[in-house]
């Protein structure tokens, strides 16, 4: 059974608060529930990490007015199932002009994504047993260590969305959600996060990753001198540093404004942007990843799109307001960076990168990513979790700050693209600013 | 007539009640959280709206605790009896069923029940802003801004955030606050020969009639000219190089060094892996600075991150981190407080009602002992004012060349270690020849380098940086400040990171 947008629906096209009634409007909602566990310092399920159950229920709206005005925003479960009226005369109280944000889509075909994984869906209702095991696992990862403590945790969700416009969009999908993460003595950790689960091997295989990480960061080594290094940056840190920043700079708001790294006049543009091998692509149909979806909340379908090719900006990410203001058509948008693939003519693997860094440093953590300016692309970051790069790969600790600018390593001639075994995200293999501490 | 968020919460107690009243019946503690939060928000970008809304979100987590000392936590988004009910029945079952996933077991706090109420009478007030009128109001911010400095793209905005909470125990305790808060923010972007910069700079409150205060506008519009400016500087300054410097840090980047470096490792939840901590416990008494320099944490009535009581229904205490150079107490709730060898300072907060509550920050400060004269207000020194302060307090002569700091743009710590790092808005080199900008870069090192290194003091305590603190994933604000400015010696263990 679909979610009960009706009394909604029927306020929105009935109902004339203020003597204005709504010439075009869409809601998409989401009813979700959740079970996650926690673990701090080696405690799981105390009063700070308890056992969660949850449950939501949550919507978007947008409603175009009869006078040109629009309104936009959210409502809860009970503005959905007992309130609309209020929850339409708010909405009305709060219109603006913005005629750009006034479009909502019709029915289209939208293409079949594999979202949802019954064992997901078992994991919420109670059945514990897989929870059980993956602890004791890590618990035993923890003492064949000699580590002091870990913290972590473990999450599941199954969501049901309904999207639904005035011009006869009605669409509806199911998903599933899960994901765990495991840190030991504070240091570092690794995880994993999509529609389903991971099975037991590339669960291992993390786990041990971890941990052998966090054993070589207990090795302190002389560091280098300060300078230009060569180092690779692990995928965790290509995400959060590299990729969110190039996605901010792609995002329809900013170009449109003027107000980040990239120009409109740069899209289309045959003057790469980037490196002219570089690309960057979003395909939110990849089957049960955390990015995955048929349709985003505005009704675009989900489909393959290139952001970046040879180097070469191809469109910004746009949603329906910012297609319209820029006179482009919308894109699909990234849910997650598991739908993007950022490529190049070639990559490395993880143990040529190594042995092409010799003398650098691997960087698997950086502090302060979300105090940078986007605009502007340069980092100066603190990475006090950094492996010095020997002959037979990572050795043993340093701590440093790393420096430099996003979008010129983007164009470094001499950048690698390092495969790592599970991450859909690469590595990166680069000459870098080090200051050791 | 009783605003929305306030009346709602009013209407809540029945439930409540019987909530404990079945708790009680099934043998389990339980701590009821109720919410209800009402936020309104307008941006305004080249005179027009972009976006304008008013969402409101409210629900309870059922927070148990069986005799046995397990816990789980269930929530959801309505107060509907029937569906709270058997969020009891479901908590209750799950932690039960906890013990077979090795979930520790914690002895019951003994807690003496609370009944008070602390509401702001700005509270109120929310229910009668206007946004076409906010709107307009903006608009007209962002024309005066536009007028003073040209070619720089702005955007201003304003945040309206009513959040109410009832927290009721099954021990009789029934505590309802509302906090008010209010956020007058201005971005500016300006792109030079060498890139772009955004500068971003905002004052709070808790009145929601804050953008018509003529006081407080003329505030934010004396640092909005400013940052505009320094946005549309920023693109050809240079990077400043990296290294140890002298440094000059305002009361904003003394309050991220508070919050970073030492609130978060004073955080009574984490002692287990703190490097204040040993064994679990703090390391109470252990000398950690120098002994003219303090750090204090308590809520602050009007301030943007007030909470009186904590999300378990206890006062929130003020604590004393560092007292004199010495640590004296963490930030603790009933379950750290005594496992960690702490005082209870009922520290508490919770992002929402389905997390559950964790020791934090509130107002954290820096105090230092014998600051030096500042004469007027923090907005009347720019760097050329305080390349002055340094010179009548012979630093210069001291130190030839003093980095200033300006600004606070977050920051981050890794409590096991110690790191820490946060960001600046501008480097000026402050020097004999005048002043001189350079582009942000970060500010790390190790946190007992940094305390070591205060040495003087100029003004009195600004207690108004403003923030949002996100640990383990829950948003709640911060806030926190210093005196106007502090002068650190150089150290080795504290760095600029940049370009050699």
């Amino acid at each position: 059974m679909g979610i009960a947008l009706e009394r909604w629906i029927e306020a929105v096209r009935s109902g004339r608060p203020g003597g204005v009634g709504a010439e075009a409007w869409s809601v998409y909602a989401v009813e979700r529930r959740r079970l996650s566990i926690g673990t701090r310092d080696g405690a799981t399920g105390n009063a700070h990490t308890p056992l969660r159950v949850s449950e939501s229920l949550a919507a978007r709206y947008v409603v175009a007015w009869e006078d040109g005005k629009i309104s936009r925003g959210s409502l809860e479960r009970r503005q959905i199932a007992d309130d609309p009226d209020a929850a339409l005369e708010r909405a009305r109280d709060a219109a603006y002009v913005d005629p750009d944000a006034a479009r909502v889509s019709g029915p289209a075909r939208f293409p079949d994504v594999e979202l949802h994984d019954d064992r997901v869906v078992g994991l919420i209702d109670g059945d514990l047993d897989l929870v059980g095991r993956r602890l004791a696992r890590v618990r035993e990862t923890l003492a064949a260590n000699d580590f002091g403590t870990w913290s972590g945790s473990i999450a599941a969700a199954e969501s049901r969305s309904r999207l639904v416009t005035s011009i006869g969009l009605d669409v509806e999908d199911r998903a599933t959600s899960a994901g765990w993460h495991v840190s030991f003595d504070g240091e570092w950790g690794d995880g994993f996060s999509a529609r389903s689960l991971d099975d037991e091997p590339a669960f291992e295989l993390r786990l041990n990753r971890a941990a052998e990480i966090v054993r070589l960061l207990g090795q302190p080594q002389p560091a280098m001198p300060p300078g230009v290094h060569p180092v690779v940056v692990h995928p965790h840190v290509v995400e959060r540093l590299f990729m969110a920043t190039l996605l901010q700079s792609l995002e329809g708001s900013s170009v449109a404004h003027g107000d980040g790294f990239f120009k409109l006049d740069e899209f289309g543009s045959d003057r790469p942007a980037l490196r002219d091998d570089l690309s960057l692509t979003l395909d939110p149909t990849k089957p049960l990843r955390n990015g995955s979806y048929r349709f985003t909340a505005e009704g675009v379908p989900a489909g393959r799109c290139e952001l970046v090719s040879n180097g070469c900006l191809r469109t910004p990410i746009l949603d329906l307001k910012y297609a319209n203001r820029l006179g482009l058509d919308p894109t699909p948008v990234p849910y997650g960076m598991d739908t993007l693939d950022l490529g190049a003519s070639e990559s490395v693997s993880e143990s040529n990168a190594y042995a092409m860094a010799e003398g650098g440093a691997l960087i698997l953590s950086v502090l302060g990513v979300h105090t940078l300016d986007p605009a502007s692309g340069d980092f100066s970051l603190s990475a006090p979790q950094a492996l010095i790069l020997g002959s037979g790969g990572p050795q043993g600790r340093i701590r440093t700050t790393i420096s430099g600018n996003i979008f010129a390593v983007l164009r470094d001639k001499t950048l690698h693209l390092v495969r790592y075994p599970n991450e859909p995200t690469p590595g990166l293999l680069f000459p870098c600013h080090l200051n050791p501490t | 007539m009783a605003g929305s968020v306030i009346g709602e919460l009013e209407g809540l107690g029945s439930l409540g009640r019987e909530m404990g009243r079945r708790a009680r019946q099934d043998g389990l503690m339980l701590i009821w959280r109720a919410q209800v939060r009402e936020v309104r928000h307008v941006l305004v970008r080249d005179g027009r709206p972009e976006d304008t809304s008013h969402t409101s979100s409210s629900g309870h987590g059922v927070h148990v605790f069986t005799d046995e000392g397990r816990t789980a936590l269930a929530s959801r988004d309505d107060f509907a009896p029937e569906t709270a009910i058997d969020l009891l029945r479901r908590a209750a079952n799950a932690a039960r069923r906890s013990a077979a996933l090795g979930s520790r077991s914690s002895a019951l706090p003994q807690l003496d029940p609370v009944v008070e109420s602390a509401i702001p009478a700005s509270a109120e007030a929310f229910d009668r802003l206007d946004l076409s009128l906010l709107s307009a109001r903006l608009a007209e911010i962002e024309r005066e801004v536009a007028g003073k400095v040209a070619g720089v793209s702005l955007r201003v905005s304003f945040l309206a955030d009513l959040d109410g909470w009832r927290i009721m125990r099954s021990d009789g305790t029934d505590v309802t606050f509302v906090m008010p808060r209010c956020v007058l923010r201005l971005g500016a972007t300006s792109t030079g020969r060498d890139g772009t910069h955004g500068v971003g700079v905002a004052i709070s409150g808790p009145d929601p009639g804050l953008p018509w205060d003529d006081a407080e506008v003329a505030v934010f519009l004396r640092r909005a000219i400013r940052a505009a400016q320094l946005a549309r500087d920023l693109p050809d300054a240079p990077a400043h190089p990296a290294g140890s410097f002298p440094l000059v840090i305002d009361y904003a980047l003394a309050k991220g060094l508070a919050h970073e470096a030492f609130g978060h490792a004073a955080e009574a939840d984490g002692f287990r892996s703190s490097i204040l901590a040993a064994d679990g416990r703090f390391r109470s008494g252990e000398r950690v600075g120098p002994s003219h320099v303090s750090i204090v944490d308590e809520p602050v009535a009007g301030d943007h991150a007030w909470q009186p009581f904590s999300a378990n229904g206890i006062r929130r205490e003020r604590a004393v981190v560092v007292d004199h150079g010495r640590l004296r107490d963490g930030l603790s709730d009933p379950w750290s407080a005594s496992e960690g060898g702490v005082r209870l300072t009922g520290s508490a907060r919770a992002g929402s009602f389905r997390a559950p509550p964790l020791p934090r920050m509130s107002n954290i400060r820096i105090e230092v002992d014998d600051p030096l004269a500042a004469p007027g207000s923090f907005d009347d020194y720019g760097p050329a004012e305080v390349r002055d302060l340094l010179v009548s307090a012979g630093i210069l002569k001291r130190h030839p060349r003093v980095v200033f700091l300006s600004g606070y743009s977050g920051g981050q710590v890794n409590t096991a270690t110690g790191d820490f790092v946060f960001n600046c808005k501008a480097i000026y080199e402050l020097s004999g020849d005048g002043v001189r900008l350079h582009k942000p870069a970060i500010f790390s090192g190790s946190m007992f380098g940094a305390l070591g290194a205060i040495r003087e003091a100029f003004g009195p305590l600004v207690l108004d940086a403003l923030g949002t603190c996100g640990k383990w994933g829950q948003s709640v604000p911060s806030s926190g400040g210093s005196h106007y400015f502090l002068f650190l010696e150089p150290d080795p263990l504290v760095r600029i990171g940049g370009k050699d």
